[in-house]
């Protein structure tokens, strides 16, 4: 699926290479020496893929166009048809010496509309060694018999062998496809499982170019010509596949002709984002649960986080220490664990939660098939997971509240509630919004949790009728769904191009987001 | 032991970008001298004692230890020992193993590390406290271990950072002593950064008085001398005032009669006083400056009172053995320090003499006339 | 502070015990029941007798170290008499996790303690602007990039394939970009350390690497620790790339990408689940709680200081 990024990964490659040189041999960069291997790193894992995908995103690049325009043109030449005639029926003989086999090939014997009877010739390769498909598994053999073309002669036609049937054929089918036959001048291959016919490559390349109908002379790199039905067929640039030409005009005319090639494509997937109602729609259904999903998240985590944080504070709760190393628990148990713990305890039929439920109000909630369900779920597993975060950061905040505040506050005959509301919560807000941003920033791309918990479902159903409709469900966060649309594929295959797209445009947000937050942080520490 | 010697030295963090920090720094340190760098913060004192050390490399001019060009020498080979600011003591090391690190790095023997450490904490009286990390340290004692890695180094010059400005000022004026004690003690070249001048007058055989760096300055080395050089014969308007305490007070005016020996100033206020020094390389008409320290000033009733001026008292500070008087005149500040109880309160008005042999004066330059005589109060 | 309370204080303080304790219930709930899950008969909670009281604690009837037989490698023989064999190589993957974390952490403390030291005590061209966008570059999340992540690693695997796709190397090379926040959390730490200490080193003779390794480094121990179990951590939790990079051979797989196979079949595993879960859960959050007073400072170093 890539061959062709080799001129971004040379490009790549010679940067970071160059910056190791230039800081290693000029004594006046000697302090880059030390930030060279961290920054070398985060180039290349970091910088360059997200580089790279956004370069994605303005190529066709998908299932259907996978390939360089080189490849797909080899692929193209590499394309045989099936000269009329010229077909044998074959079957294999074993011989005496074990685990030698020869080829036979039959033709004739069948009655020609006028009521003769064509002749029957009869082929034989020498004894040769068959290889089953364990052998063809391995690929040095493979490649050895790549290269081999079995020679056959002729024998006398009464020759009647005993074949040993179809299962032989089935045993050596792999080897059967990949070998070659070569018969007086012919080259054959195995058709079907019955027959061997004589197949010719369907493109030469006309690198020389060709006169056409108008008189105009036409050429191209990647001109090819149909030996069967003398066509032009050359790569249309702006669709990214090859098609035939017009003998005169030299337009191109008909279908695409997969597979087809990378090409630039501009701002189409963008257009398509907005303007194609079979991605605008789910787009825009998922930005917005993205959203909520964000706010939603950060906003209970910080509810319940803060108001823990002031719990476990409160000098005059015993036992807090226990409590605080309790409250922290959700944190320390790997998130893919507990993710996936509450995906079966969720489970509609054996999950524990729906038992319980079902004993006390005999009903079992759909979590995974209701989508205002599911997306509820989503929610209380997530403050699950992020209130404890929440916590620590706002227990490390609260210390930094000097308490003669409290004491003023207690003088002036304020409750707890308004401590909390007029003292804990100003004085609080302003180191933690930046943090909260970053949080949202997270939460908009919490990937693994969509993943291991919903993998976006329940999905949406497709149009009826829509080719280009693909799948989004009712939980995907923008950045599942530009997973599922490059790894998963809808009815469109992987589309890499349009899923880079997306990805392109949450970094555009997520960057704006990560410069905003360190505006706020550097104005905070500069206070 | 060593003599130090700086020549046209310049200092410029980035050339072409920032503004100079230290320009033409002429200094001819003697061996075995305590010199104090002094002057207010921002003037570069601290950058030219790490210059000496090699903390900082030189942008311009030459740094001879010992007529050794020093420039382009590492900090180790210079032989000089340093005491910091901050002590720099190495949290996770005791007090031996802070002491004994740089003789450790330098492969010195056991026997020998031994005997240095033994040594200077016999000098410094921390036998106790060898095996103590400085965290269990008090701020005179961590001081001291400091002072102790630097002399177990046996350096030709020791530097000291501002050394007791974390200290609180009991114990500063101990350390003070202790390190004037020390300096008889090594008979060592000391080089010294205060921003204090009464730790400058105690400590020092000769004080250099820098000060921020002026665009148009030849250079920020204002005086280099000794203590009552400078006390008496300050050679510009910026010494003047930043030696001594109480500051100097200082009152425009403009010359009326210049003499060999005396010359008259008509004061902005209308008093004309007439003062001991040598204004003939200046016209009658010139504007100047007057200066007078306040514990110059005396009772009206005093014989050397050859001048008055009065002022408008704002606060009355009495202590005891000395009397402060803050005072308005004419719109300037102006500070009396009187030996005695002066029966005086807030908005009184009172006048003062003025000795004409304790008169400074300036010219509109700044630069100091050559006093004729000198003035202590008797 | 010591405020004089009003008497009502008591009835506060109840109050807040209620509701903590009460939601220490609803957190540890989930927790809860996979332990008791891993020790319950069968797979499905169906196979429980009916009873709600048998949902939470498996009796003595339906008592089995069944899952955890298979949890541990090992494997046992059903009522029918057919042996059950483990269905993942659950130790195996414990066994990948914890030795590519440790790896990794390794790796991104050596490399972001010298970027740090550079970045807190030396001056160079663009140290801000490099700090600043390290900063930014580190929010954007690995998903959305890897398609070209993937491709990378193809291209690495063909020239060496003991860094490319479905390899170790590949995978804990690919952790190698995200070091930006440990940077700036040791760059911090770095910055609470006295300059002077390694003037004080260069004076008393040491050469930078002596001051460096002598003096710097001894007093960010603390710091490193901190950094070395964040890494380890992040590395033992991450699931995209390693699912990604980690496709063709089961052996291979981390726990994180390994674990989603029980509860991805039809055929669900939720009992062997658990005890997996347990088993392989357990060490990572002791590590956490204990490593947890430093963290909780390491963490809020790292974020209010930013």
């Amino acid at each position: 699926m890539l061959a062709d990024g080799q001129y971004a990964f040379a490009a790549l490659f010679s940067v970071v290479i160059g910056g190791g040189l230039a800081a290693f041999w000029f004594k006046r960069f000697y302090p880059h020496r030390y930030i060279y291997p961290g920054i070398a790193s985060m180039i290349i894992f970091i910088i360059f893929p997200l580089v790279y995908t956004v370069y994605i995103a303005f190529t066709n690049y998908s299932d259907n166009n996978l390939f360089t325009l080189e490849r797909a043109e080899e692929f193209h030449l590499q394309k045989k048809y099936r000269v009329e005639g010229g077909e044998y029926k074959f079957s294999i003989v074993e011989s005496s010496n074990k685990g030698l086999y020869s080829l036979v090939l039959t033709t004739g014997g069948q009655t020609t509309a006028d009521g003769s009877v064509t002749p029957v010739e009869v082929y034989k390769s020498s004894e040769i060694r068959f290889y089953d498909k364990d052998d063809m598994a391995k690929e040095t053999t493979r490649l050895s018999v790549e290269k081999n073309t079995i020679p056959v002669e002729k024998v006398d036609s009464n020759y009647q062998p005993t074949p040993c049937g179809i299962k032989c054929t089935m045993k050596f089918r792999d080897f059967l496809k990949t070998v070659k036959v070569s018969l007086d001048s012919n080259e054959l291959s195995m058709i079907d499982l019955h027959t061997f016919g004589a197949m010719r490559k369907k493109f030469t390349k006309l690198a020389d170019g060709k006169v056409l109908g108008n008189g105009r002379m036409f050429k191209n790199p990647h001109l090819l010509l149909d030996n069967q039905t003398q066509k032009l067929f050359m790569p249309d640039m702006e669709r990214g596949y090859f098609r035939y030409i017009d003998d005169k005009t030299g337009d191109f005319e008909g279908e695409n002709y997969t597979p087809g090639f990378r090409v630039g494509v501009g701002f189409s997937h963008f257009k398509r984002i907005f303007t194609d109602n079979n991605i605008r729609e789910p787009f825009i259904k998922i930005f917005i649960w993205t959203v909520v999903f964000a706010l939603g998240t950060v906003g209970i985590t910080l509810a319940i986080g803060m108001v823990l944080a002031c719990f476990v504070q409160w000098e005059f709760l015993k036992g807090r220490a226990i409590y605080r190393v309790i409250l922290i628990l959700p944190y320390a148990v790997p998130s893919f664990i507990s993710i996936l713990v509450f995906k079966g305890l969720f489970n509609e039929n054996f999950g524990e939660i729906n038992r319980i439920i079902d004993f006390v109000f005999g009903f079992k909630p759909e979590w995974t098939t209701s989508p205002n369900l599911a997306r509820m779920m989503l929610l209380i597993v997530n403050a699950w997971l992020g209130y404890p975060y929440m916590m620590i950061l706002c227990m490390g905040l609260l210390k930094s509240i000097p308490d003669d505040l409290y004491e003023a506050s207690a003088m002036d005959g304020a409750g707890p509630f308004q401590n909390f509301f007029n003292i804990t919560v100003p004085l609080l807000w302003k180191p933690l919004f930046p943090l909260l941003i970053a949080s949202f920033a997270f939460n908009f791309n919490n990937f693994v949790l969509i993943m291991l918990l919903t993998n976006g479902g329940p999905d949406y159903l497709p149009e009826p009728g829509s080719t280009t409709a693909t799948m989004a469900g009712a939980t995907d966060l923008l950045v599942s769904y530009t997973y599922r649309l490059a790894f998963e594929g809808g009815a469109g295959g992987h589309d890499y191009g349009l899923a880079s797209a997306i990805a392109t445009m949450i970094f555009v947000l997520v960057g704006t987001l990560a410069v905003v937050q360190l505006k706020l942080t550097k104005k905070d520490a500069g206070r | 032991m060593a003599e130090v010697t700086l020549t046209n030295v310049l200092k410029n963090y980035k050339l072409g970008v920032l503004k100079d920090t230290l320009r033409n720094i002429n200094l001819d340190i003697k061996d075995g001298e305590f010199i104090v760098f002094v002057g207010p913060s921002g003037c570069g004192k601290s950058t030219l004692l790490r210059m000496v050390a090699g903390l900082e490399d030189i942008t311009g001019g030459e740094l001879k230890i010992d007529g050794v060009y020093m420039n382009d020498i590492p900090p180790v080979e210079r032989g000089v020992g340093m005491v910091f600011q901050s002590y720099a003591l190495y949290p996770h090391m005791d007090v031996r193993e802070n002491m004994a690190f740089g003789l450790k790095l330098k492969k010195f023997d056991k026997d020998t590390i031994e005997k240095r450490v033994a040594h200077a904490s016999k000098i410094l009286g921390l036998e106790a406290l060898m095996d103590r990390k400085p965290k269990a340290l008090s701020g005179g004692q961590r001081q001291r271990v400091a002072i102790g890695r630097s002399i177990v180094q046996q350096p030709n010059v020791f530097l000291f950072d501002e050394p007791l400005s974390n200290l609180d000022a009991a114990l500063r004026v101990k350390m003070r002593i202790e390190i004037a004690k020390l300096h008889k003690e090594l008979n060592a070249t000391i080089i010294y950064v205060t921003h204090d001048q009464v730790e400058a007058m105690t400590l020092a055989d000769r004080i250099a008085v820098l000060s921020p760096l002026k665009d148009s300055a030849e250079t920020n080395l204002e005086q280099f001398g000794s203590p009552l050089e400078l006390y008496h014969n300050p050679c510009n308007k910026f010494v003047a005032g930043f030696i001594g305490s109480p500051k100097m007070n200082f009152l425009k005016g403009q010359l009326i009669e210049i003499g060999e020996e005396r010359c008259r100033v008509k004061l902005n206020t209308g008093d004309v006083v007439t003062a001991c020094v040598d204004a003939r390389r200046a016209n009658v008409g010139d504007k100047v400056e007057l200066g007078i320290r306040p514990e110059h000033l005396v009772p009206v009733d005093h014989p050397d009172a050859e001048n008055r001026l009065s002022g408008v008292v704002q606060v009355a500070e009495h202590l005891g053995a000395e009397s402060f008087v803050y005072m308005d005149v004419d719109g300037e500040d102006f500070t009396v320090k009187a030996a005695s109880e002066i029966p005086v309160d807030t908005g009184d008005s009172l006048e003062v003499g003025i000795p004409a042999k304790a008169c400074y004066l300036f010219d509109h330059e700044e630069k100091a006339f050559r006093r004729t005589s000198k003035y202590n109060r008797s | 502070m010591a405020i004089v309370q009003p008497k009502s204080i008591k009835y506060r303080i109840w109050a807040t015990h209620a509701l903590v304790c009460l939601f220490l219930l609803a957190i540890l709930f989930p927790l809860f029941m996979v332990v008791m899950i891993s020790f319950r008969e069968g797979n499905f909670a169906t196979n429980v007798s009916d009873s709600i009281f048998g949902l939470f604690f498996p009796g003595f009837d339906s008592l089995t170290l069944d899952h955890w037989r298979l949890a541990l490698g090992m494997s046992y023989i059903d009522p029918n008499g057919k042996e059950v064999l483990p269905p993942f190589p659950v130790l195996r993957w414990l066994w990948n996790s914890i030795y590519i974390s440790v790896v990794t952490a390794a790796f991104i403390v050596v490399l972001s303690t010298t970027s740090a030291y550079a970045f807190a005590r030396l001056n160079f061209s663009g140290k801000s602007l490099i700090l600043d966008c390290m900063l930014v570059f580190q929010m954007f999340p690995a998903v959305l990039a890897l398609v070209a992540i993937y491709a990378l690693f193809d291209n690495i695997g063909s020239y060496i394939p003991a860094l490319g796709l479905n390899s170790h190397g590949g995978l804990i090379l690919s952790y190698m970009g995200g070091i930006a926040l440990h940077i700036w959390t040791i760059k911090g730490y770095f910055e609470t350390i006295d300059a002077s200490l390694e003037e004080a080193a260069a004076i008393d003779g040491a050469t930078p690497w002596q001051a460096f390794r002598l003096v710097l480094l001894p007093l960010s121990v603390p710091i490193l620790a901190v950094v070395f179990i964040l890494a380890f951590i992040g590395t033992i939790t991450e699931v995209p790339v390693a699912s990604i990079l980690l496709t063709d051979n089961v052996n291979d797989y981390t726990l994180a990408v390994g674990s989603q196979q029980y509860m991805a079949s039809q055929d669900k595993k939720w009992g062997d689940f658990a005890a997996a879960a347990v088993m392989s859960g357990l060490p990572i959050t002791v590590v956490f709680l204990l490593a947890q007073h430093w963290l909780v400072g390491g963490l809020t170093a790292g974020g209010v200081k930013g």
